[in-house]
């Protein structure tokens, strides 16, 4: 079942550029993506400083294998999938030092003067407490419009773990943020 | 499609529609609710992600404060070299000789010879024996120099007196020349310690290694134990 293209508050390649610029030297649709590459990796790193590493990586990898990317139109999704994966190697080979949230988070601080809303400053505070496992799918669904299958051959998983991630993940953020847990699904082959 | 799989169905893909979950939410009430309570934290979801999460404090410094990290750290190791430099063991050798020969200032100006039994009362402790004739020696001292008592002369030589420290302890490892407090000198490696030889003024690098040569031949290095 393919998820209908969610409202993604990051606007695809089509949207974002003219057509004219369809045709614009790749360096530069390349840096125009820069920030939704940079906000994907922060939520996935949740530290800015190693989400510009990943993304300054990310870039220089996928203009090596430029020559891969057929179509330029996919070129954001193409991007995302670096970025994942440059992310996902990161973890890997530093396995990131796991600090807890309160450490990095100033939890006594209340929704700041520019945060409008205390219930987003909530929910974006139980984001960055998902583990890796349920917070990777939801921000490739939510923030990069990848589709369920897509989520499932990019995390080697199969569909319906994807969707058991992604209902775990929503449960857990109904509960941080004070709503009470729906019942929990069968593992779907899935044990992160 | 029964609760647990209309469930699985809504959590994975709140938007998502097919005719088995609608059929399933028409009859089950707390799914349907599920539905819209998922499609609701869906929204706030997307909103909640537009914006980078601000609100976290960089568990690494950003790239360009690790810039300015490397750039201190450079900039310590340089001072840390340098203090190094300046501090390394000839150096303040040469410092020290310096502040002992300024604390002997009326060695430069004696006009006598000293007589052999003076010349062997400053070398008594040293451990050394002098191969040059005593008219050359102007003044002989036996001086307590870093933990041991060292010969202290000065010698008259074709530029004027020459100050000369016998430094049986004191080892370098190659010639260190010294400009310092209105005098001038070289410690040379000697025998089982080093040379230092001194002249007031800017001094004759020249006449400086001249001094510092026949002196390395004239010291005679006694086995310690003497």
């Amino acid at each position: 079942m393919r998820n209908p293209r969610p409202e993604s508050p990051v606007s695809s390649v089509s949207e974002r550029l003219p057509a004219a610029n369809a045709q614009a030297p790749l360096t530069q649709l390349f840096e125009s993506l820069r920030p939704d590459l940079l906000r994907f990796a922060h939520w996935l790193a949740r530290d800015r400083a190693i989400a510009e590493d990943i993304v300054q990586e990310s870039l220089l990898r996928a203009w090596r294998s430029r020559d891969a990317l057929k179509d330029p139109a996919a070129t954001r999704p193409w991007l995302l999938t670096i970025v994942r994966r440059e992310h996902a190697r990161l973890y890997e080979r530093k396995r990131l030092e796991l600090v807890p949230l309160e450490e990095v988070v100033d939890t006594h601080a209340g929704p700041r003067p520019a945060e409008p809303d205390g219930d987003l400053f909530t929910l974006r505070h139980a984001i960055m407490k998902l583990p890796l496992d349920y917070r990777e799918p939801l921000i490739l669904q939510v923030l990069g419009g990848f589709s369920t299958e897509e989520i499932a051959r990019e995390l080697a998983l199969s569909t319906t773990a994807v969707l058991t991630r992604l209902f775990r993940a929503r449960n857990k953020l109904r509960v941080l943020c004070g709503m009470t847990a729906a019942p929990d699904v069968g593992d779907g082959g899935d044990a992160p | 499609m029964n609760c647990d799989e209309a469930r699985l169905q809504i959590g994975g893909e709140p938007g998502a529609s097919t005719p088995d979950l609608e059929d399933h939410l028409q009859g089950c009430p707390e799914c349907a609710r599920l539905r819209l309570e998922m499609r609701a934290l869906d929204d706030r979801l997307r909103q909640a992600l537009a914006q980078p999460p601000q609100l976290l404090r960089s568990r690494r410094p950003s790239p360009v404060m690790r810039q300015w990290a490397l750039a201190a750290s450079v900039l310590l190791a340089i001072l840390a070299a340098g203090a190094l430099w300046l501090l390394r063991p000839s150096a303040t050798l040469a410092r020290e000789v310096v502040a002992h020969v300024q604390h002997e200032p009326q060695s430069w100006l004696a006009t006598q010879h000293i007589d052999t039994p003076g010349i062997a009362k400053a070398l008594r402790g040293g451990g050394v024996e002098l191969g040059i004739t005593s008219d050359k020696i102007m003044y002989a001292q036996s001086c307590w120099f870093r933990g041991h008592y060292v010969p202290h002369l000065v010698i008259d030589t074709a530029h004027g007196p020459a100050t000369v420290l016998v430094l049986r302890h004191e080892h370098v490892g190659s010639r260190v020349a010294f400009h310092e407090h209105g005098m001038s000198g070289v410690i040379v490696p000697a025998g089982a310690g080093s040379i230092a030889v001194l002249e007031r003024g800017g001094g004759d690098s020249g006449n400086l290694d001249e001094v510092a040569q026949q002196m390395q031949q004239d010291v005679h290095w006694l086995p310690e134990s003497h």
